[in-house]
């Protein structure tokens, strides 16, 4: 089997365990979602503020709970899966690629429903080109913070409080993608060009890349 | 032991010498006695990059060699990095609040990246301590230890990258932007804390060895029980 189709099959695999399981979807958006309407509820009926906040608030959230739909139940091999993947002879690094395959996807769909959200809850004044700009950070947003989310899960595999340490390991870490991801639209609302901010969000992400793959073989033997 | 002590005594002697060069050269014309502090602030920050260089050179070379001595040099490289992270950050702040009328700026990117370094590295040491097996402790932590220097570059040039309040460097390959006075007390600053942080590397690494020498002989729950064998089992 080549590298790609064993990181297909993997991915696949991933997605399909957690369309049984439902994190995702049933539980985390939702929670998202109520978050989402805890600030408004807050801040009273300040309808200017809660208008001029919208898009910072979801970055915020979207990196918080970006971080559990990454560490998500499914996303946790088994002792026992990780035996059988090493003696079917899974290429480490197509692990890793698969898990980032499955897990950016279920990210990018949280983040646009939950953008969704946002706009419908908050009302924010959206400039012309602003959607495309929202697509393309939340697609370099979403990758970043799956492989950082997959890095982390690995290295927390089977720990006590697996969930705390990771997500203390990956916030730091995704600053730059949240600075990248929000600044862009800042830029965009001040007429001001998004090169920079879609580069450092770029930069990030391949830098992650080369790091996961690189590192994908002593991660497998970390979790022994 | 007594090889700690002495090194111990040669970096308090230079802290000595080193407090003295700050507290006698002249005063910056705008920023008054405030401009002192920049002999603390900036050796604590020159150590915590190389501290955290450190962590990741004993992070590769336990990965390629995967002898514990590497490992226990990152941690305790890691350690004293936080630490010396934690007296810049500190001071930067008292310093701020004095020339530039506030302790953070969070526009600033050398402030924001330097307290996101700091968080990665006090993850690094939870991480360390969430594991109880040496060799799983080790081989993670090392993973980490690589991953985690990425960013050291990025806040060392993000003073030249995004140019905000944060001044940049002071020396330069092309010379120094500052008073000679102040260039030598900031100099003799940054050879005491080098001598300090040799002295916290030595003291943190044969401490590690005695924790792992005792975590061999010391007895589990558990180990001093004994299954009883089946002929003092009564019925039951």
């Amino acid at each position: 089997m080549s590298f790609w189709n064993q990181t297909l099959e993997i991915a696949r695999v991933d997605l399909r365990v957690e369309r049984r399981l439902g994190d995702t979807l049933r539980i985390v958006l939702p929670f998202a979602v109520v978050a989402l309407m805890v600030f408004p509820l807050s801040l009273g009926i300040e309808l200017a503020t809660i208008s001029r906040i919208g898009p910072a608030v979801f970055w915020a959230l979207g990196i918080l709970f970006g971080m559990q739909v990454a560490l998500r139940q499914s996303a946790a091999d088994t002792q026992e899966r990780r035996d059988l993947h090493a003696l079917l002879g899974v290429d480490p690094a197509a692990r890793f690629v698969g898990r980032v395959l499955s897990g950016g996807v279920l990210m990018l769909a949280f983040l646009v429903v939950l953008f969704i959200a946002m706009v419908l809850i908050f009302g924010p004044t959206l400039p012309s080109g602003y959607w495309s700009t929202v697509l393309l950070g939340t697609l370099l947003f979403s990758i970043g913070l799956t492989e950082l989310g997959t890095l982390a899960g690995e290295l927390t595999a089977g720990l006590r409080n697996r969930t705390a340490l990771a997500s203390l390991i990956v916030a730091p870490l995704a600053l730059p993608l949240v600075i990248g991801a929000s600044q862009s639209l800042e830029a965009l609302s001040r007429g001001a060009g998004i090169l920079t901010w879609v580069l450092l969000m770029l930069t990030t992400d391949l830098a992650l890349a080369v790091i996961g793959v690189g590192m994908a073989r002593p991660l497998e033997e970390a979790t022994r | 032991m007594t090889r700690i002590r002495v090194l111990f005594g040669v970096a308090a002697a230079a802290m000595a010498v080193g407090l003295w060069f700050a507290l006698t050269a002249p005063p910056d014309a705008l920023q008054g006695e405030y401009s002192r502090i920049i002999s603390v602030h900036v050796p604590s920050l020159w150590l915590a990059f190389l501290a955290f260089g450190v962590t990741a050179l004993g992070s590769i070379m336990w990965l390629w060699k995967r002898k514990q001595r590497w490992d226990r040099l990152a941690s305790a490289s890691a350690e004293i990095g936080v630490l010396f992270t934690g007296i810049g950050l500190f001071t930067g702040m008292v310093w701020g609040q004095a020339v530039w009328g506030r302790a953070w700026d969070w526009g600033d990117p050398r402030l924001t990246s330097t307290a996101v370094m700091f968080f990665v590295y006090l993850g690094y040491i939870a991480l360390r301590n969430a594991v109880d097996d040496p060799v799983v402790k080790a081989r993670r932590s090392a993973i980490l230890g690589v991953v985690a220097v990425v960013q050291v570059p990025l806040v060392y040039f993000s003073v030249n990258l995004f140019r905000t309040l944060h001044q940049t460097q002071s020396i330069r390959p092309d010379g120094s932007t500052m008073p000679a006075e102040m260039l030598i007390a900031m100099l003799v600053n940054v050879v005491a804390f080098t001598i300090l942080y040799v002295a916290l590397m030595a003291a943190r690494t044969d401490v590690a060895r005695i924790e792992e020498a005792n975590r061999e002989t010391e007895l589990l729950a558990g180990d001093a029980v004994k299954p009883p064998k089946l002929s003092e089992v009564g019925d039951v």
